[in-house]
């Protein structure tokens, strides 16, 4: 076996890309939970708000920030996943 | 001519000594091995380390005392106070940390090189060293034909530590049978004569080897084999704390002003640490006797003693020195004063920080920041806006209502002058820094070099969007100068929600999920204003030649927006898990 080959079998032995991997998909599960509670919180807000008055631009800008929270959660799952 | 063979003379005759003479060869041999040790060790922490020394070096140094015991871990691990005097240098230059800071880590760093003496006293001199330094140099030689270069930075550490251990026992056995012919302990000198004469030698020593800890390693392996009496070896020891400052000041001639702050600071230590040590050397020696047993140190190991005294003096240089570290650094930046920065020069990208690969970066984000602060000033004066307006309390209305006076600004000089020469230097610098880095730091650097485009490009964009507002600001057309100022309050709105990130100190989640409802709004703005030039096209309240220019600014507006959005969420937002969720994140 030519030290090359050797190596590139310590280098599998000693593979971090899958323990790198974990990490990620670690921290994207955590993105996406803090994501969530954003988003739930924000939902009720808009709730209480739309008892009072649903046409303030104040409303209006909640509901654009849900619609980003909704997008980037299903980016991060869809980054989790493919991961 | 003359002059031009003094040195091939001197190595000739060198050369003549070293091969006529066998103990000789042997010990400046073994000090060779040692300095090559020394010097993969430093390579190898490097790339072993993988940006974790910096980390550690940033992160914990935020009091003296913190940074004081930082910089004797860092070294005491690293066994260089050179590499961590380079790394902290770098700090200090893209301003990571302050010079307080550096100043304590330097001292912290000067108790931490007095392990090399402990390493040499006890492991190098107790066990037959040369045993374990082979198979670690077999295996660094099989880990540096690794494509991680986190293994090949350990490869070289166990080389390095191969090599140190095997220059120890060269030296060793060079003192050994050195000694069956010569004596050196005769020519051992009493008094303060003697203390003087071998604080000399040391120093020159240190001067010559341009290293202390090889200079230690030597006194250590002479004093073991009795060929230095040990109060001379004490003498020595001084000696060498003495003439590293001396390589310090040599070396950081040629450095920035951070270098030469720090290499004075150094000096001040060493020299204060010094003279204490003279005039109390007696004293000192009689502490090492009676805290010798504390450590269980046998009373005729002399070699363990030697290790004691010099981190003792050592520790009561920082104790003494440590209480003043405010006014020494007051001192040094009056020593050393900032010169004047030109405008279209960079602020914190410093040769010292290209090798270093995590300063590196952090230098460059703080560069491409500096290069966006920048490009604000001129994009805000070339739409007729102060920034003290932009980011005052004043609702946006207002602001754009108190500000139409045009401002004579010529954005194409200052992009020529100023923004392009910064650009330029930013790309410099990622290139050649992108060398010492691996696959993760070559991505941020692209990220970088793709933002600061973006950035120098919004300014090439502004230089458009000026020429129509100043032609049409002095229109009769009210409808004209209406929709100039709502791509003006536009940018305002851009400009205040970047800074709102900038300052905010939360969730980097609720940062990237303000920059992209900032990024569906600005979207939300150009599609309205299309329909409103569509509408005034229709009732011919404004002619087509308008309404192209109007449209095109619109698209202007609409893209210097996006652009500096994008480069908010590379600057801002830290983690690449959340910075990778971002709208067209790494897109062109």
């Amino acid at each position: 076996m030519g030290t090359n080959k050797l190596m590139d079998k310590l280098n599998n032995f000693f593979d971090l890309s899958e323990n790198k991997q974990k990490t990620k998909q670690e921290k994207l599960l955590k993105i996406i939970h803090k994501l969530e509670e954003k988003k739930t919180a924000l939902e009720q807000k808009m709730i209480k708000q739309s008892e009072i008055d649903e046409t303030i631009p104040a409303y209006h800008e909640m509901s654009e920030e849900l619609k980003v929270l909704s997008k980037l959660i299903k980016k991060a799952k869809k980054h989790s996943i493919s991961d | 001519m003359f002059k031009r063979l003094i040195v091939p003379l001197i190595f000739l005759v060198f050369a003549w000594f070293i091969i006529s003479n066998n103990d000789a060869r042997t010990i400046i041999a073994g000090i060779a091995i040692f300095l090559i040790g020394m010097h993969y060790m430093e390579n190898g922490f490097r790339l072993f380390s993988g940006g974790a020394l910096e980390t550690v070096l940033e992160k914990f140094t935020s009091t003296t005392p913190k940074a004081i015991g930082t910089g004797f871990l860092a070294t005491a691990v690293v066994q260089s106070s050179s590499l961590v005097s380079v790394i902290i240098i770098s700090f200090l230059s893209a301003e990571l940390i302050g010079l307080t800071q550096a100043v304590g880590v330097v001292f912290g760093s000067n108790i931490g090189t007095t392990t090399t003496a402990w390493l040499v006293s006890s492991f190098g001199l107790k066990i037959k060293i040369s045993q374990y330094a082979l198979p670690m140099l077999i295996f660094g030689v099989i880990m540096q034909f690794s494509k991680q270069l986190s293994y090949k930075g350990l490869g070289s550490v166990l080389i390095g530590l191969g090599f140190i251990f095997l220059g120890i026992a060269y030296m060793k056995d060079g003192f050994e049978t050195l000694k069956q012919g010569l004596d050196l302990a005769e020519y051992a000198m009493e008094g303060y004569l003697g203390v003087f004469v071998y604080i000399l030698f040391g120093a020159v020593a240190t001067v010559v080897i341009q290293s202390s800890s090889a200079t230690m390693a030597i006194i250590i392996t002479a004093l073991a084999t009795g060929q230095i009496d040990y109060i001379n070896a004490l003498s020595l020891a001084i000696g060498a704390n003495v003439g590293t400052t001396v390589t310090a000041v040599i070396g950081a001639l040629a450095s920035n002003k951070n270098g030469k702050r720090l290499a004075v600071a150094h000096f001040i230590f060493n020299i204060i640490t010094g003279l204490f040590a003279v005039v109390f050397i007696y004293r000192l020696k009689e502490l090492v006797d009676f805290l010798a047993p504390v450590f269980s140190i046998a009373s005729s190991d002399y070699a363990m003693k030697l290790a004691l005294f010099h981190t003792i003096f050592n520790v009561v240089g920082v104790l003494l020195v440590a209480p003043f570290t405010n006014r020494m650094v007051r001192f040094l930046e009056t020593l050393f004063q900032a010169k004047e920065m030109g405008r279209g020069q960079v602020k914190y990208l410093t040769d010292e920080v290209m090798e270093i690969p995590a300063t590196a970066l952090a230098a460059l984000r703080k560069e491409s920041i500096h290069l966006y602060d920048k490009s604000l000033e001129a994009i805000a004066h070339a739409m007729n806006l102060h920034r003290h307006e932009i980011f005052s309390e004043t609702a946006i209305s207002e602001v754009i209502g108190q500000s139409n006076k045009p401002i004579a600004i010529d954005v194409d000089k200052i992009y020529q002058q100023e923004i392009k020469s910064l650009y330029g230097e930013i790309i410099r610098y990622s290139s050649i820094s992108q060398s010492y880095m691996d696959q993760e730091g070559n991505k941020a650097i692209y990220e970088l070099k793709l933002t600061a485009r973006r950035i120098i490009e919004t300014v090439k964009d502004v230089r458009e969007l000026q020429k129509n507002l100043n032609y049409y600001s002095k229109s009769h057309n009210d409808v004209i100068i209406e929709k100039y100022n709502k791509l003006r309050s536009q940018l305002v709105s851009v400009f205040r929600k970047i800074q709102q990130v900038r300052d905010f100190e939360g969730d980097e989640e609720d940062i990237l999920t303000q920059i992209e409802v900032q990024k569906v709004k600005s979207k939300e703005h150009e599609a309205e204003m299309n329909h409103e030039i569509d509408a005034l096209i229709r009732e011919n309240k404004i002619d087509s030649n308008t309404a192209s220019s109007l449209i095109n600014d619109i698209g202007f507006t609409h893209g210097i927006s996006k652009k500096l959005l994008k480069s908010a969420v590379t600057l801002w937002v830290k983690e690449d898990e959340i910075k990778e969720l971002g709208d067209e994140y790494g897109h062109e």
